[in-house]
């Protein structure tokens, strides 16, 4: 059955090829909006991994309330339940002014940096050390985009520092960050003692969720976010970019699989004859359904695969444009394409059914009346 | 000879009345015919008269308005609906007067074609498919599409595909209706040495030379036929 259906495509090539196009293109949308929601979705398991075990705790004003200073550090860490604390610093870089390209300082004690990394691991050099004021460590992007090494001297704010380590690449928010002694980013900023939050590390065995409230009531002027209510509110915006991303990608494809159906409407109304031969010749309703279904899969099929892989195109060389200005943006994975494919071949057989339907409820001799 | 024949196809008080909006329309009123096995049977008739009609019904392509079909043992009336395709399959063969062939399949695809239903495997219809169209001389065109070939090579194609699956009875609406007078004469020469080897042909004609030919003829008026 397969060599009629591929003859029936083959025989109306422009139509059928507009038709492929049109899926194509649904599908072109789906991988590419797809890529990009794949990406955000990669870099926000991975943010949340490196982040989870530790709790935030900052000024009921808010971050940007200030109000946070270094002497609430010991007051976190007197709280039963709290195996480590710092307070910390984070400014967008100077370079990066409207903070668009999510490149960070991060001021850390000296003496955290492995702490408040973890779990990241360096890839050259060490971590910060007592002592250490214009030293810095680098995430791996970072070091890409500035082509650093251990030893370099890295500009921040008019001041040189010597980069003395490099992290791992995480596909987190830790690539893109600048991790330099706190004393040394207050002096840089002017910021007196402030902080931006101070995170605390539970003790093992201790309920992140409760030691998050205990804090919040033992500490004046202290909100906190446990890693559990940091991770519904991340996943919370995470769900509505997905959710625009997703279906504006299969809007387009839905327009792919209209376009298949009116071809499909039209090749079964001209083929109103052939359908009453076929039946006249002993063909039972499955066989036309296969015949019809079948062509309308196909081209979904071919859609599909003409889709992927110019989606899959297009996002290589975006992503390799992009590779400059250090930003990477799409994400393919093997299950949006396993989707894509899968959405392909769904909207071939769907709009395909009514057409199908028609032709097999046809009267054979109406059908061969028919001009 | 016929008479020494068996009867493969009996119609008892066949009709067919269509509902033209309020008006109904009879098609074809209480048609009686025997018909035996190896017979080439004419019906002739003025156009509207039913005799389309008559052949769509013993084709099992429409139901029967009452009445009843024997064809080789088989009510065709009685038939339910998800049989019918398997009864075309297995006791008829069509030939149209337009030849009704495939036009995205060459001449020996359209005569597979009707055996790929049936579910015979590939090079067995192939084969069969071969040896027909040779036998109806058409052993140079097997490849050929339907618009690479002439009317009566078309037919001839038709008639091949018919023959296809064996079938008890062939149903011919008018073949000669759009061919010379050559050609009509090698159709018809056709269907005779096929009804000496015993193959039951009921033609549907308007030309008296296709008639003359035939084993007998019937003629229908208004939707009345009788043996
Ligand atoms: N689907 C239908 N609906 C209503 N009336 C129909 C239908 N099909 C046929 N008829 C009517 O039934 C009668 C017989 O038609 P039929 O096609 O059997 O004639 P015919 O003898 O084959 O004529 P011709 O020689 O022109 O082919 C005609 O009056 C026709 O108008
Ligand atoms: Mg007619």
């Amino acid at each position: 059955m397969l060599d009629l259906i591929i003859r029936n495509i083959t025989n109306r090539k422009v139509r059928s090829a507009l038709t492929i196009c049109g899926i194509a293109l649904g599908i072109f949308a789906v991988i590419v909006m797809g890529a990009m929601s794949e990406n955000f979705h990669q870099t926000f398991e991975r943010s949340m991994s490196v982040t989870s075990d530790k709790i935030r705790v900052f000024a009921e004003s808010g971050v940007f309330g200030g109000g946070l200073t270094d002497n609430k550090v010991s007051d976190v860490l007197r709280v039963a339940g709290v195996k480590d604390a710092y307070g910390l610093l984070m400014t967008t870089f100077d370079e990066d002014k409207m903070g668009m390209t999510g490149k960070q300082i991060l001021g850390v004690p000296p003496e955290k940096s492995s702490v408040a990394l973890y779990p990241v691991e360096l890839k050259a050099g060490r971590y910060l050390n007592p002592g250490d004021s214009y030293h810095v460590v680098v995430g791996n992007n970072i070091k890409r985009e500035y082509e650093l090494q251990v030893g370099s001297k890295f500009e921040i704010h008019d001041k040189y520092f010597t980069v003395v380590g490099i992290l791992d690449y995480t596909g987190s928010i830790f690539d893109n960050a600048v991790i330099i002694p706190l004393k040394t980013a207050q002096d840089l900023y002017n910021v007196g003692d402030s902080v931006s939050y101070i995170f605390a590390v539970p003790d093992e065995r201790v309920d992140a969720e409760m030691l998050s409230k205990r804090i919040e009531l033992s500490v004046k002027g202290t909100s906190t976010l446990s890693p559990g209510e940091l991770e519904v509110q991340a996943r919370q915006s995470f769900m509505i970019f997905s959710v625009i991303t997703i279906s504006s990608g299969l809007l387009a494809a839905i327009i792919g699989g209209l376009c298949v159906m009116n071809t499909m409407l039209m090749s079964v109304a001209e083929r109103t004859r052939e359908f009453g031969i076929l039946k006249a010749m002993g063909a039972e309703t499955r066989d036309i359904l296969l015949l019809t279904l079948g062509e309308a899969s196909c081209m979904g099929l071919f859609g599909g695969v003409l889709g992927i892989l110019v989606g899959v195109g297009s996002v290589f060389i975006m992503n390799t444009w992009l590779a400059k200005t250090r930003i990477v943006l799409f994400l393919i994975t093997p299950r949006l394409l396993v989707i894509a494919m899968l959405f392909a071949l769904l909207i071939g057989a769907l709009s395909g059914l009514y057409p199908a339907y028609r032709a097999s409820k046809m009267s054979p001799m109406e059908a061969l009346k028919h001009a | 000879m016929p008479e020494e024949q068996e009867i493969i196809l009996k119609i008892e008080n066949l009709s067919r009345t269509y509902t033209q909006g309020k008006i109904p329309v009879h098609a074809l009123r209480c048609a009686c015919i025997s018909v035996r096995k190896g017979e080439l049977l004419a019906i002739m008739g003025p156009s509207g008269s039913g005799k389309s009609t008559l052949l769509a019904l013993v084709g099992t392509l429409e139901k029967a308005s009452g009445g009843t079909a024997v064809l080789d043992g088989t009510d065709l009336t009685k038939v339910p609906e998800k049989l019918l395709p398997r009864v075309r399959r297995e006791k008829i063969g069509f030939v149209f007067q337009h030849y009704n062939l495939i036009p995205t399949l060459s001449a020996l695809e359209n005569v597979e074609l009707a055996m790929r239903f049936s579910g015979v495997p590939k090079k067995e219809r192939k084969q069969r498919a071969k040896v027909l169209l040779e036998e109806l001389g058409l052993g140079e065109r097997l490849d050929h599409k339907p618009t690479e070939l002439s009317g009566g090579e078309q037919q001839r194609v038709s008639i091949a595909r018919a023959l296809a699956n064996n079938p008890a009875l062939i149903l011919a609406d008018e073949p000669t209706g759009e061919v010379d007078s050559k050609t009509r004469d090698s159709i018809i020469r056709i269907f005779k040495e096929l009804s000496t080897k015993g193959q039951t042909i009921i033609v549907v004609t308007h030309d008296p030379e296709v008639a003359k030919e035939c084993t007998r003829v019937l003629r229908i008026t208004d939707g009345m036929i009788k043996d």
